[in-house]
């Protein structure tokens, strides 16, 4: 029995192995498309930061000699933001002239304004921010305009009170504004649910694929026919399935871990805070959590997915009926991307919790929850899961449904007559 | 030693009595009688739909009869179906091999399950290269071969361990002539050489007259007509299996 399986197992791997659209799906993904994300973030973080360094704008100062608004120049100058002067008095002109030049921002001093702020009366000044496409960099550039403009006022008069922002994460006072960890925790709560969905997506349709193609090769037919256990048969087809799946959640985790690293050291350096310290990096327990749950979720699909497409006729009959398997990992995805589950409406908690694959999403944010407790019921959660769903598979092997079953859409009659053929 | 008896039902390596199988309300076999005797190629023939793939099924122990019994070398299909699997090889219609194994290795992986001996596996894998003719395209994956290098690939690996019983469904189909001559040779060769026993079904008639020593056709679930190709012609006053077919299945 030993021997059947294992001979099983090593053809399983081999074709697996072989099958170029794994290699696409399941190495190709993690490693170039997560390290491209992560380099994307990256390179954006680092253009935006050096681009900070070279904010230019345009000045239309209709406040000829007037002492303020050359203060306020002077200001921005120490500042290293290049004041480009222009001499128009023609709005259109000035626009056309700062889209032109590059420049982040065209600001109109207008007539009387050092003579208002010197006689305690409000005065007014134009911002006006040349939008070019809206990305992070001229958003960041124009955020440093207002800060200075802000900056700059309180200088003339200051403010009653400043508001200092910091956190806390996990009982401990972190002196980062929230902005910055609310940029950090989205940009990668986004992210993780669409990957793990991704993978599991991606293993289940292989699966479906082997296991129909099987059918419509009748390999399976002659291999039912074979001196070899049925259950061996099963369990060698997962054992397979789950030995590539695993080296596909490594292959994952390397191309996350890049990921979460880009982040990292995509932070501006200035904070000076280690993001492993503050526990918003994942440590190794977090990690394991996250492979285990992972890896369970993994061996689940699969076994719903060899479920099912064993009453598949074909491989496309096999895609349609695992098809809408994928609602199960979609749906918790987007809760998960934009909420923290436990702030659902109850039974949609529920819902969710019942689904296998919402658990590795859920141990993906515990880096930031620090909810062990919860990412490990999750897994037990699957797990029992898992050995059901394997029970029917297993039932489903023995019995000559496998052979039989063939589930169609319509034309029920016709297939009872093709099958007496 | 042997009593009658059981010397009668060892020489028998088919023993079919009183088959039904039903799926739904569609009767695909409906009190399927018949016997092979062992050493002999025995075919199956009849209309499509006339249940000869559920027949070949049922003895290959995919399908459980509804009723009725079907015993292989003395074994029952249903409480003996692992014995069964022992000593038999199942050719489907049709079939193919996994697309991303090498000939070689899909030999080799099917031989381990009926031999343990590594240097036995290596022979049969061997064998199975010569009577396939593929030789060294067998390091190529199956992906790459016609459909009838495939059938090619697919017969050698069904005759190759020397079943005690060979199941083969339309065992050439897919073949050009030259090939379909080869399979039929090594077909012929096993059963007179190795002892192999042979049911095979068809729709080519010309390849049933060639092989079999008897002939069953079937329709409808049932047998209508029994006995070798010459028994057969004669009883029906025909000159050829077609005209055969044609007349006790009642198209002419």
């Amino acid at each position: 029995m030993l021997r059947d399986l294992f001979n099983i197992i090593v053809k399983e791997v081999k074709e697996l192995v072989r099958n170029p659209t794994l290699l696409l799906g399941m190495i190709i993904v993690p490693l170039v498309v997560f390290p491209l994300m992560g380099f994307a973030v990256q390179t954006s973080m680092e253009a935006t930061e050096e681009s900070m360094k070279n904010i230019s704008i345009i000045i239309m100062d209709h406040d000829a000699n007037g002492s303020i608004s050359q203060i306020f120049k002077d200001f921005l100058e120490n500042r290293s933001i290049t004041v480009d002067e222009i001499k128009t008095a023609n709005l259109d002109e000035a626009a056309v002239y700062a889209q032109e030049s590059n420049a982040t921002a065209l600001i109109i001093i207008p007539q009387g304004f050092s003579y208002n702020i010197t006689h305690d009366m409000t005065a007014e000044m134009n911002v006006y921010t040349v939008f070019r496409g809206g990305g992070i960099t001229e958003s960041a550039s124009s955020s440093v305009i207002y800060a200075f403009i802000e900056s700059f006022k309180r200088r003339l008069a200051p403010n009653p009170f400043i508001a200092h922002q910091e956190s806390i994460i996990k009982g401990k006072n972190i002196p980062i504004s929230p902005d910055v960890l609310f940029g950090l925790v989205m940009s990668q709560s986004i992210g993780m649910p669409i990957g793990i969905m991704m993978l599991l997506m991606f293993a289940m349709q292989l699966a479906a694929t082997s296991v129909a193609s099987e059918k419509e090769e009748k390999t399976l037919e002659t291999l039912l026919t074979l001196p070899i256990n049925r259950f061996t048969i099963l369990a060698g087809k997962l054992t397979g399935s789950i030995l590539v799946a695993v080296v596909g959640a490594i292959v994952y985790m390397l191309g996350f871990n890049y990921y979460m690293n880009s982040f990292t050291s995509a932070l501006p350096t200035e904070i000076g805070v280690d993001l492993a310290t503050i526990g918003l990096a994942p440590t190794p327990i977090s990690y394991l959590l996250l492979g285990a749950s992972l890896f369970v979720s993994l061996i689940s699909g699969l076994a719903l997915t060899v479920s099912i497409s064993i009453f598949a006729e074909d491989v496309k009959g096999a895609q349609a009926l695992v098809g809408p398997l994928s609602m199960l990992l979609i749906f918790p995805m987007i809760f998960m991307m934009f909420t923290d589950i436990y702030a659902l409406p109850f039974p949609l908690m529920i819902v969710l919790l019942a689904i296998p694959f919402t658990h590795p999403m859920i141990a993906s944010k515990v880096a930031f929850t620090g909810d062990y407790l919860t990412a490990v019921i999750g897994i037990i959660y699957v797990s029992i899961f898992t050995v059901a769903v394997l029970y029917v598979a297993a039932k489903l092997f023995g019995t000559e449904k496998i052979l039989t079953a063939k589930l169609r859409f319509k034309g029920l009659r016709r297939r009872k007559r093709k099958t007496a053929e | 030693m042997l009593t009658p008896s059981r010397s009668i039902a060892l020489s028998l390596t088919i023993e079919a009595a009183d088959v039904v199988k039903i799926f739904g309300d569609v009767h695909a076999l409906d009190g399927l009688s018949f016997v092979v005797k062992s050493g002999e190629i025995f075919g199956l023939i009849g209309p499509n739909g006339a249940g000869k793939t559920t027949a070949l099924r049922i003895i290959s122990t995919l399908l459980k009869p509804t009723s009725g019994s079907v015993k292989v070398l003395g074994r029952d299909v249903v409480s003996q179906a692992a014995e069964i699997r022992r000593l038999i090889s199942y050719l489907p219609e049709e079939a193919g091999a996994y697309k991303n194994l090498s000939g070689h290795e899909y030999l080799k992986f099917m031989a381990k399950f009926t031999i343990e001996d590594k240097k036995i596996v290596r022979e049969t894998v061997e064998v199975a290269s010569k009577i396939s003719g593929l030789e060294k395209r067998l390091k190529d994956k199956v992906k790459t071969y016609s459909k009838g290098m495939k059938r090619r690939l697919l017969v050698a690996r069904a005759l190759m361990t020397k079943p005690r019983l060979a199941l083969l469904d339309e065992p050439t189909s897919g073949l050009d002539v030259l090939h379909s001559v080869h399979v039929r040779g090594i077909i012929k060769q096993y059963v007179e050489q190795e002892g192999v026993t042979v049911l095979l079904s068809s729709h080519n008639m010309l390849e049933v007259e060639y092989l079999c020593s008897k002939v069953a056709l079937i329709n409808k679930g049932k047998i209508v007509a029994e006995g070798s190709p010459t028994e057969l012609k004669k009883k029906a006053k025909a000159s050829n299996l077609e005209e055969v077919f044609s007349k006790v299945v009642g198209f002419a």
